[in-house]
C-alpha cells in the first residue's frame, strides 16, 4: 500500500512544522536548585510575599465592605495607639504565643500535632476539675489547676503518639479526629454534669477570684508573663540543652540521627509531651484568665493559629513570640470588624490562611532560580 | 426490630455517598502523587456553593450540584498551583487550603446570608417496578439521584484509572515521576488535571451533604468528614472498590446515630456523636496491625517533582 514517496513526504512535513514551531517558540522556564541564598535575598523574597499577602487581604476586606481609607486606621493606628486596645492585644497574645510554642516544639521532631485544640480542651477540663472539686488550699489552687491542665494535655497527646509508635497510625489524621472527640466530650460536660446551675447556660460555674490569673499592674495580666516565661524556657530547651541538639538532629536528618545513636524515640516522646503540655496550658490560660470558666467554644481558631505561628516562625520560639503578638493584633482587629462592620470572625482565619499560602509559595523562589530558555 | 433495621439500611446509602465520592476524588489525585489533605476544605466549598446556588437560582438541585463542582474545581486550582507549580510541602499546602476554605466559606456564607436557610433540596426517586420489591426496593431502589450516580462515577473512575492510557500515565507519575517524565509524560499537566478532577468529585460530595442530606448551611457543615475520607483512602489502599466498601461501613455507622435517637433508646448523645471519629481511628489502627498497610501506596505520594533534581 505505502509507496515510496509517502513516508518522505510525511517527514518533510514534520520538519517544516518543527521549524515553524522553533521560530515562534516562546521558550520555557528551567528551574535551577539554588545551593544557597543570601540572607538579604531571603528577606527580600519574604518581604515581597508578605506584601502580596497583605494586598490580597486588603482586597478581600474592601470586597467585604470596609472602606479602603479605614483599613490602616482600623488595623494599625486604632489597635496599637489606643491604650485600651493595646492592653487587649497583650491579653490576647498570651494563649496565642503558647499555642505557637506548642506547635513549634512538635514540628521540630516532625510530629504533626494538629490536635492543639483537643489538648487545649483537656487542659481546660483539668483546670476546671480542680476548681469544681476545690482541691487544695486557696494559695496552691492556681498551680494545681495548671498541673492538672498539663496532665490532661499530656494524656490526650499520648493517644496519637502511642497509635503512631505501635500501630503506625498517621498522626495528622489521628490528632485531628481526636479534636472532634474532645469537642464532643466538652459539650457533654458543659451541657451535662458541669453546667452552671445558676443560669443554665452551657458553661461551668464561674471560677473563684483566686482561681483566676491575676493582673500584675499596668493592665498586664500574668498570663502574658506566663507566655514570656514559657518562651524563655522553650528557647533554653531548644538552644542550650542536649535535648535541643538532638531534636534539631532528628528534624534535619532522622536516619543519620539513628545511625549515630541519638535516642530518637525518647526525643520524639519528650517533644510531643512538651507540645501537649503547652497546648493544655494555653487552654488553662483562656479558661482562667479570659473566660473565668469552662465555655463551649473557647478553643476555636487557636489550633490553626498555633500551626500558622510555628510555620511563619520556622519553629523558632522567639520568632513564635513575635508572630504570636502579630496574630493577636489580627484577632483584636477581627473582633472590632465583627462589631463595626458585621464581618464574621472567619475573616481572621481567611487572612491568616492567605498569609500562609503567600509565604509558603515564596519558598519556591528561595529554593529555585528561574531561567528563561528559548 | 425488622422495621428498625430496614430504616437503618435504607438511610445508609445517603450517609455513605459523601464518603464514597470524597474517597474516589482523593484517590484520583493521590494516585497521581499529590497528597490531598485539603478534602475537608473542598467539601466545605462544595457544600456552600451547592446550597448557595440552590438558594439564589431557585430550586434546581442538579444545577446546584454542577455549580458546586465547578466552584470546588476553581478553588482547587489554588491548591494545584501551590503543590504542582510552586512545589510547596504538600502537608502544609493541604492544611493551608483547609483553613483557607473554612475561612472563605464562613465569610461568604454569612455575608451572603445563606446561613440557616432551609431548602427543599434533592428528592428521593423510586425506580418504579423495582422499588415495589418488599424490602430491597426500599433499601436499594428508593434513593436520590446522587446515590444512584455514585455507581457510574465509581465505574468510570475505576475504569479510567486501571484500564486506560490516561490512567496508566497518571499512576506512572504517582509511582515514579522521574521515569514518567523520561517517558515523555508531562508530570505537571497530569498532576494539575488529577487535582482539579479529583477535587471536583470531592466538591460533589460536599454539595450532596448540603443539598441532599442536611438541606441547610451551617459553618463547618462537614464536621470532619473530609478527614475521615482521607483516612478512608489509606484504609482502601488507594483501590476504588475498597474505598466503596469502606464508605458503606462508615455510612452504616453514621446512619445508626439518628436511628438510635429516633427509636427512643437512651444513650448520651455526645458520646454517640464521637463514634464516626473513633471508628476511623480504630480502622486506621486495624490497617496498621494488618501489616499490609503501605503495600499499594503510590511511590511518590507527597513528594514534589522538580525535573532538574532528577537523579
Amino acid at each position: 500500500m505505502l509507496s515510496g514517496p509517502q513516508p518522505r513526504g510525511i517527514t518533510a512535513d514534520l520538519r517544516r512544522k518543527r521549524a515553524g514551531r522553533a521560530k515562534w517558540r516562546i521558550g520555557r522556564v528551567n528551574l535551577e536548585v539554588r545551593q544557597g541564598i543570601s540572607a538579604w535575598q531571603q528577606a527580600a523574597v519574604l518581604a515581597a510575599a508578605v506584601m502580596v499577602g497583605l494586598l490580597i487581604c486588603a482586597a478581600i476586606l474592601v470586597a467585604a465592605g470596609v472602606k479602603p481609607a479605614a483599613l490602616i486606621n482600623e488595623f494599625v493606628i486604632e489597635t496599637l495607639t489606643d491604650p485600651e486596645n493595646f492592653q487587649s492585644i497583650l491579653f490576647q497574645a498570651a494563649p496565642l504565643i503558647i499555642v505557637g510554642l506548642s506547635a513549634s516544639v512538635a514540628f521540630r521532631v516532625r510530629f504533626w500535632n494538629l490536635g492543639i485544640e483537643g489538648q487545649m480542651i483537656w487542659g481546660a477540663i483539668g483546670a476546671t476539675f480542680v476548681s469544681l472539686h476545690a482541691i487544695g488550699p486557696e494559695i496552691t489552687r492556681l498551680p494545681l489547676m495548671a498541673l492538672f491542665a498539663v496532665a490532661g494535655g499530656m494524656v490526650w497527646i499520648m493517644v496519637p503518639t502511642w497509635l503512631k509508635q505501635y500501630l503506625r497510625v498517621n498522626e495528622i489524621i489521628s490528632t485531628l479526629l481526636l479534636n472532634y472527640v474532645a469537642m464532643n466530650f466538652l459539650l457533654h460536660l458543659v451541657y451535662g454534669r458541669w453546667q452552671d446551675p445558676k443560669d443554665a447556660f452551657p458553661h461551668s460555674p464561674q471560677f473563684a477570684s483566686f482561681e483566676r490569673l491575676p493582673e500584675v499592674g499596668w493592665g498586664v495580666n500574668s498570663a502574658l508573663l506566663l507566655g514570656l516565661l514559657l518562651t524563655a524556657l522553650t528557647t533554653w530547651l531548644v538552644r542550650s540543652t542536649r535535648f535541643g541538639f538532638y531534636s534539631k538532629f532528628v528534624q534535619d536528618n532522622d536516619r543519620m540521627a539513628l545511625a549515630v545513636g541519638v535516642p530518637i524515640g525518647a526525643v520524639t516522646l519528650i517533644s510531643v509531651l512538651v507540645s501537649g503540655a503547652l497546648s493544655a496550658l494555653a487552654g488553662f490560660v483562656i479558661a482562667s484568665a479570659q473566660e473565668g470558666r469552662l465555655t463551649q467554644s473557647f478553643y476555636e481558631g487557636y489550633g490553626f493559629s498555633g500551626i500558622l505561628i510555628a510555620f511563619l516562625a520556622r519553629n523558632n520560639p522567639v520568632a513564635a513570640m513575635i508572630v504570636g503578638f502579630l496574630v493577636a493584633v489580627l484577632f483584636v482587629s477581627g473582633r472590632s470588624l465583627q462589631v463595626f462592620y458585621q464581618i464574621p470572625f472567619s475573616m481572621v482565619q481567611l487572612i491568616q490562611a492567605t498569609m500562609v499560602i503567600c509565604v509558603a509559595g515564596s519558598e519556591f523562589l528561595m529554593r529555585h532560580r528561574l531561567h528563561w530558555v528559548r | 426490630m425488622l422495621h428498625f433495621i430496614i430504616n437503618w439500611l435504607a438511610s445508609t446509602p445517603a450517609f455513605a455517598a459523601p464518603y464514597a465520592l470524597a474517597a474516589l476524588g482523593l484517590i484520583i489525585s493521590e494516585r497521581a502523587g499529590v497528597l490531598s489533605l485539603g478534602a475537608e476544605g473542598f467539601m466545605l466549598v462544595g457544600s456552600l456553593a451547592g446550597l448557595g446556588a440552590e438558594l439564589e437560582f431557585g430550586g434546581y438541585p442538579g444545577m446546584a450540584l454542577i455549580i458546586a463542582m465547578a466552584a470546588t474545581a476553581a478553588v482547587s486550582l489554588l491548591f494545584a498551583v501551590m503543590v504542582v507549580t510552586l512545589r510547596v510541602n504538600q502537608v502544609i499546602a493541604g492544611l493551608a487550603i483547609v483553613f483557607f476554605c473554612q475561612g472563605l466559606t464562613g465569610l461568604v456564607g454569612t455575608m451572603a446570608n445563606w446561613t440557616n436557610r432551609a431548602i427543599s433540596g434533592l428528592h428521593e426517586i423510586a425506580i418504579w417496578p423495582l422499588s415495589e420489591i418488599p424490602v430491597l426496593g426500599r433499601i436499594l431502589f428508593t434513593q436520590d439521584i446522587v446515590v444512584f450516580l455514585v455507581i457510574p462515577i465509581f465505574f468510570i473512575v475505576n475504569r479510567v484509572l486501571s484500564r486506560s492510557m490516561v490512567g496508566l500515565r497518571l499512576r506512572a507519575i504517582g509511582e515514579n515521576p522521574d521515569a514518567g517524565d523520561a517517558a515523555g509524560i508531562s508530570v505537571s499537566l497530569y498532576r494539575f488535571a488529577a487535582v482539579v478532577a479529583g477535587s471536583a468529585i470531592v466538591g460533589l460530595a460536599g454539595a450532596y451533604l448540603s443539598v441532599g442530606v442536611v438541606k441547610v448551611w451551617i459553618p463547618n457543615e462537614t464536621g470532619g468528614r473530609g478527614w475521615i475520607a482521607v483516612a478512608l483512602v489509606i484504609f482502601s489502599r488507594w483501590q476504588p472498590w475498597r474505598a466503596l466498601a469502606g464508605a458503606l461501613l462508615f455510612g452504616c455507622i453514621e446512619a445508626l446515630i439518628p436511628r438510635i435517637a429516633a427509636a427512643g433508646i437512651q444513650v448520651p448523645q455526645y458520646f454517640v456523636a464521637m463514634t464516626p471519629y473513633l471508628a476511623t481511628i480504630a480502622v486506621m489502627a486495624w490497617v496498621g496491625v494488618s501489616k499490609l498497610t503501605w503495600s499499594n501506596e503510590p511511590g511518590a505520594l507527597g513528594q514534589p517533582y522538580v525535573r532538574e533534581e532528577r537523579r
